[in-house]
């Protein structure tokens, strides 16, 4: 009834600094609570974009066995057919097929274990963007013969530079030792420190020269057009290549499914527990207000107002006092959340480089989904129907013989 | 057949603790088109009296029949429709919503009626034009003199197209010449509408216009007095 709602919401702007202090209480809590999340979000849609668009990709292909134990003779099947098919397939963006070993990186006087990854840098880089790692020299350009990508922390750890000699000395396919030199033509730096450390990047058609098996491929890892069809184009390459393993992103890394969902989750109860506080604020101001107004609400009952018209009318104040604040904190939270996003909020002066052991990158771009503000919405009107009962209810227990009388 | 009897009306305050007997076995008769006051000395039960014929509140023992229907025995939400559709009240203060204007407070009666649009406005401004308010239609309560007040509650009153209209000393806390302009009102709108007023007061001004008056001491109906026999 539009004058029970005409009424309601003069109702709440009769005792004005009142309901402000309530309201603000709510935009203020519910600011805080949706930027503090939308922060956390921004770290969870980092870690999800970092691991999926600049190392898992969406799909890997591998030989089944070298999932388990990585043995440098554990081929990718025909590798040939299936880089054919992912040429042509219309699925798929790009792909980058690579050579790994498991090998020693010696400098004059150091040497450490790697993973010796070998990769085509043009595929490379369409595939994960690696070049954009690179921190010093160059992306396997100006060094001539057996150019190799060294991560700062292990290059840090083996006093090499650019240019510096690097030994490689891994098994060939056949079981002969080998060793070969390289030199550093560029040195990255992921926001994964344990990977800076373990991992060289070399040419892969240098590196096949020296495995004893010209086509040795280990995996490709494959980045579809569309995210969405991950699962589809995954059974489907499940189906054509039985002999293969094919992985998709939540196969080879759950957790970060996970984690994506258990944030939403877990933000969404901390909104809940501030708006719980909140709706004790809210609940008092109702209760406040309807033992103001004994004497009209008996009055209102006397005339013919019902009860549920009464009950409604409580409510209805509830509502639009809680949602007046709930829609001033959220419009400021995701307006603030959207100016912050463009240019992402850095965390370096305070954390500094700690991030990076985790896994995180200190540049936070803060994102809430729409999802998360109706489920921020619905809770309001939740907590805004459970604070207006009590009050209700003792709008209800007003006689009005005993309302109406003088004094 | 009058339009509201009671018989043997008593209504007992706190029967268990310190027995406060407000009314005593009243038992009256009202006629359609009565101008009726209601008058005795504080405390004597009139406010308890109208609060029982407008269904405010229940009589310890006794009746109150309303046009041969009995309301003493309805259940609370029967009894809240029966007063929306058949009872205007006009009390002493607190009678209309503050936050709607004159003509809002007499439309909201019927839109709880759940009357057509078209005719609700037309009826509102028509009865605020009764009650000499044509020009405040738009005031809100705040904004008008407690006699304005009082008269914006009467055409509310009437609003309904109530058989009976109680009125709780509606002229209290009104000056003389706003008393007055409510009484002429009331009156005028008793003469040619052929309203039903019953209204109690303390007020002497208000007693000289009634058409009948009863009196009431200690809960008791001590005279009861028609017009013609006060005229003599
Ligand atoms: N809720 C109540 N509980 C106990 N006693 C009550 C209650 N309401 C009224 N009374 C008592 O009942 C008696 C009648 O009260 P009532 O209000 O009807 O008198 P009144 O004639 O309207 O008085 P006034 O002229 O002051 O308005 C008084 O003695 C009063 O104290
Ligand atoms: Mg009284």
């Amino acid at each position: 009834m539009a004058l029970l709602i005409k009424i309601a919401w003069r109702n709440i702007w009769r005792n004005p600094s009142r309901s402000l202090t309530i309201i603000l209480a709510v935009v203020v809590g519910l600011f805080a609570g949706i930027y503090a999340s939308s922060i956390s979000f921004g770290f969870v849609d980092q870690r999800f974009e970092n691991s999926i668009e600049r190392f898992i990709s969406h799909i890997q292909l591998h030989n089944p066995d070298f999932v388990h134990d990585g043995e440098g003779f554990q081929l990718v099947a025909n590798p040939g057919e299936k880089i054919n098919w992912l040429d042509t397939s219309s699925a798929v963006k790009t792909f980058s097929v690579r050579t790994r070993v498991n090998g020693i990186v010696a400098t004059a006087g150091v040497t450490n274990g790697a993973m010796i990854v070998g990769i085509d840098p043009a595929q490379e880089k369409a595939t994960t963007r690696f070049d954009e790692w690179l921190k010093e020299g160059s992306y396997f350009e100006g060094v001539k013969r057996n150019p190799i990508l060294i991560g700062s922390e292990l290059a840090e750890k083996m006093h090499a530079g650019i240019n510096s000699r690097i030994v490689l000395t891994f098994m060939d396919l056949e079981g002969n030792i080998t060793s070969a030199s390289f030199k550093v033509a560029g040195i990255f730096k992921t926001i994964d420190k344990p990977f800076d450390e373990s991992n060289v990047f070399v040419l892969r058609s240098d590196l096949v020269k020296y495995l004893a098996v010209p086509e040795a491929v280990h995996e490709i890892a494959v980045l579809l057009k569309d995210p969405a069809q991950v699962k589809a184009v995954g059974d489907a390459m499940k189906l054509r290549w039985p002999e293969t393993s094919a992985r998709t992103w939540y196969e080879i890394s759950p957790e970060l499914q996970y984690l994506q969902e258990m944030t939403g989750q877990m933000l969404l109860v901390f909104i809940f527990i501030i708006l719980l506080g909140l709706g004790f604020g809210i609940l008092n101001t109702m209760l406040m207000s309807v033992f103001e107004r004994t004497r009209e609400i008996g009055m209102l009952m006397a005339i013919g107002m019902n009860k549920r018209r009464v009950f409604g009318l409580v409510l209805l104040e509830t509502i639009f006092l809680s949602f007046t604040g709930a829609i001033g904190g959220m419009v400021t939270g995701v307006t603030l959340v959207k100016l912050s996003a463009s240019k992402g909020i850095d965390f370096a002066s305070v954390a500094g480089d700690s991030l990076a052991d985790y896994g995180y990158g200190s540049l936070v771009y803060p994102s809430v989904s729409t999802g998360f503000v109706l489920g921020i919405t619905a809770m309001v009107f939740v907590i805004a129907v459970l604070a207006a009962i009590y009050p209700a209810l003792k709008a209800l227990g007003l006689v009005p013989a005993e309302a109406v009388r003088k004094e | 057949m009058p339009i509201i009897s009671t018989q043997g009306l008593t209504k007992i305050y706190n029967e268990r603790i310190v027995p406060v007997t407000a009314l005593n076995n009243v038992s009256l008769d009202f006629d359609a088109g009565e101008f009726t006051a209601i008058i005795g000395p504080s405390g004597s039960g009139k406010t308890t009296l109208l609060n029982m014929l407008g269904g405010l509140d229940k009589p310890t023992s006794g009746n109150i029949t309303i046009n041969g229907l009995e309301i003493t025995g309805m259940k609370e939400n029967r009894l809240m429709d029966y007063r929306l559709r058949n009872i205007g009240f006009v009390f002493q203060s607190y009678n209309l919503i503050p936050v709607l204007t004159a003509i809002e407070n007499v439309s909201f009666i019927m839109l709880l009626q759940k009357q057509p649009r078209n005719v609700i406005e037309k009826r509102a401004i028509e009865l605020l034009e009764q009650v000499g308010l044509s020009d405040r239609i738009h005031s809100r309560p705040g904004e008008l003199s407690g006699g304005q007040q009082q008269r914006v509650a009467v055409a509310r009153a009437l609003a309904s197209k109530p058989n009976y209209v109680l009125a709780d000393e509606p002229t209290a806390n009104l000056d003389t010449k706003s008393a007055f302009t409510l009484l002429d009102i009331m009156e005028k709108l008793n003469h040619e509408e052929k309203i039903t007023l019953i209204f109690s007061t303390h007020d002497q001004r208000v007693i000289e216009r009634a058409r009948r008056v009863i009196t009431l001491v200690d809960g008791t109906v001590t005279t009861d007095i028609p017009v013609e026999k006060q005229q003599v």
